[in-house]
């Protein structure tokens, strides 16, 4: 078992530092410079070499690359040319934002999606099951962007519910010093987590229906049936806690999901999370900003797997790895 | 509209209907278990019609798609009989944009999806059937690409260039997408390159680069034909995505996804720019989707689920 885990992670290590090493390159490709966009011309060409100086722009590449593995590996992340201040800094502002979105998501995608699942597995094959499957197929083909605008369309528009957008009233609760004020970021996250969080859940319904399918036919739930247990505890204790072992296959899948989806609902909502910090920072070319949220990212994804996978073998004990 | 369009669009529907009945009609043992799907002909007619569409997009669409009519008077207009899905802040027609669109978003997703599966199954059939240490670095190489958001990648590749052209964002959209294709085609070819068939192959002198495309490849179509129509989807996903946040289809051409861009400064006064070109990826995934489900049961009934 030690010997597994330490290969997984030996292995996870090694798909990050792939990860540095491929986004790396890339950037540096585009030759991006801290003297702002292509037309703006006015920067004069020694304040130009100046400031590529000050960010070790005019070492050689493998020397860059080098410092920036060593940095990397002491957390430090460089200098945005945007923000003006440690990349590190502006992802300790977003990397939050990103967490509590993506978080409050998932709580949302596995109990909605557990609980449909189990109705429709319970009802399977009749009116509900049949119209929440087709419901659940067309959420999974929306954008989830779009999914969000129709939200922030009929419930901060028309009806007036929820902000539309932010993570928190600017005036009344720029700090979170109050009860009130956190209902206000629960207020503001609510719109942003219900979307991602829906469409996560109509793939975990679909999931969770067949593997509840898949348990029901077996053996032992004949046994329960005939011992007399009501069909509620037949489902929900004998069933469910065996049809939730594949389901830990899908909570790894979720945080690639999660994440891509974070990307857009972020811009849609306003969200200043890891997703809006990077598109924000494509549009000003600073490659040290979106280095490092594709790093932050892949590490996060990478991180997932590795826990899911160790959930998987904690939970089901027929699993035996080798090296165990 | 006038009384042309209108007859076209008539035309593609009944166009659409017709495919879908005439494949039913002439639809053999494969056919008939992929039509026992009870959404598989929908999902026929569905993409037929947005095929038409996009085919047939100058004769059914009543404007260019770059018109600007009158941005004056005729900006933000609601769906009337003139403009059928209203008109866009700039004056343009929304359902012109949206026909011409399908052009953008099925081509790119369709011709993205292509590059992906030729790559993806070309690493594969090498992986799988050298084994060893290609297979040792491809399938490393594919796990690092795995554990990158691929819209991450997308980001960071797209920053490179000031603008992408559409060639290249078709080929990003593919080469960042081959990795689970490539993943199950290898596991096909592991196993068919112990069949006596690639033995007789081999006896026979034949070269690797011919046993694998002539003997072991063409054995993996049906996976490989179910992955990518399952994969076109989450293509026209990923596009829409991107050119909603501006680094897709440049903008004064339509995209499904730029166009929802547009509409979303006054998404709450006119609303239709905004949410029939969404509506209209949902309807096209969806049925792509049912489509392709109905695929891998027919094609590979062993995997039937219940």
């Amino acid at each position: 078992m030690t010997a597994w885990i330490v290969r997984r992670l030996a292995a996870s290590i090694a798909i990050v530092l792939a990860v540095v090493t491929l986004t790396f390159f890339l950037i540096h490709l585009a030759g991006g410079s801290p003297c702002g966009q292509s037309d703006a011309q006015s920067v004069a060409p020694e304040v130009c070499a100046r400031l590529r100086a000050q960010f070790g722009l005019d070492r050689p590449l493998w020397e860059q690359y080098g410092k920036y593995l060593w940095a990397v590996l002491h957390g430090e992340l460089g200098q945005s040319f945007w923000q003006r201040r440690p990349v590190i800094a502006a992802l300790q502002d977003a990397l939050p934002n990103t967490l509590l979105l993506a978080g409050t998501a998932l709580v949302i995608d596995f109990t909605l999606g557990l609980a449909l699942g189990v109705y429709q597995a319970a009802r399977a094959r009749r009116f509900g099951d049949i119209a929440l499957g087709n419901a659940a197929l067309f959420v999974n083909s929306m954008p989830t962007f779009w999914l969000g605008l129709v939200l922030l369309l009929v419930f901060a528009q028309w009806l007036h519910l929820v902000p539309v957008g932010g993570t928190h009233d600017p005036v009344l609760c720029s700090r979170l010093d109050s009860l009130q004020c956190v209902a206000d970021r629960l207020w503001h996250l609510a719109l942003p987590a219900t979307t991602l969080g829906v469409v996560g859940a109509a793939a975990t319904a679909r999931f969770q229906r067949n593997a509840m399918l898949e348990v029901l036919a077996q053996d032992f739930v004949r046994t329960a049936r005939a011992k007399g247990l009501r069909e509620r505890r037949v489902l929900l204790v004998h069933a469910l806690r065996n049809a939730l072992l594949p389901s830990i296959t899908l909570f790894g899948l979720a945080f690639p999901f999660l994440l891509t989806g974070a990307v857009l609902v972020e811009w849609v909502f306003a969200w200043p999370g890891m997703g809006w910090l990077s598109v924000m920072a494509i549009g000003q070319r600073d490659y040290p900003v979106v280095t490092a949220t594709a790093l932050v990212a892949s590490a996060m994804v990478t991180l997932g797997n590795l826990l899911a996978d160790a959930l998987y073998v904690a939970a089901d004990p027929r699993i035996r790895v080798r090296g165990a | 509209m006038t009384v042309g369009t209108w007859l076209a669009l008539a035309g593609a529907l009944v166009l659409a209907l017709v495919v879908g009945a005439e494949a039913r009609r002439a639809a053999g043992p494969v056919g008939r278990r992929f039509f026992r799907h009870p959404t598989a002909a929908p999902g026929l007619v569905v993409l037929a019609f947005f095929v038409t569409l996009a085919l047939a997009a100058p004769v059914i669409a009543p404007y260019p798609w770059y018109l600007q009519l009158d941005p004056v008077h005729l900006a933000n207009q609601p769906p009337s009989w003139r403009f059928p899905l209203g008109t866009d802040p700039l004056s343009r027609d929304v359902w012109s944009r949206l026909v011409f669109g399908a052009r953008f978003s099925l081509g790119i997703g369709s011709l993205a999806m292509l590059v992906a599966v030729s790559v993806g199954a070309a690493v594969g059939a090498v992986a799988g059937y050298f084994r060893r240490w290609p297979d040792a670095v491809l399938m490393r190489l594919v796990d690092v690409g795995l554990a990158i958001p691929r819209i991450f990648v997308l980001l960071v590749i797209v920053a490179l260039w000031d603008r992408v052209s559409l060639p290249v964002l078709v080929l990003l959209i593919g080469l960042t997408g081959w990795f689970g294709t490539s993943r199950l085609v290898r596991a096909e070819v592991l196993s068919l390159r112990e069949r006596e068939f690639v033995a007789a192959a081999r006896a026979l002198g034949a070269r690797p680069g011919r046993v694998i495309f002539r003997h072991v490849l063409p054995n993996t179509t049906a996976p490989i034909i179910v992955s990518a129509a399952l994969g076109i989807g989450s293509v026209m996903l990923l596009e829409a995505g991107l050119s909603y946040l501006g680094i897709g289809v440049p903008s004064p051409k339509p995209s499904w996804g730029n166009m929802i861009a547009e509409g979303q400064d006054r998404l709450a006064s006119a609303p239709w720019t905004s949410l029939f070109p969404g509506l209209a990826i949902s309807l096209v995934v969806m049925a792509l989707n049912a489509v392709g489900d109905a695929l891998r049961d027919a094609l590979d009934p062993h995997k039937e689920v219940a």
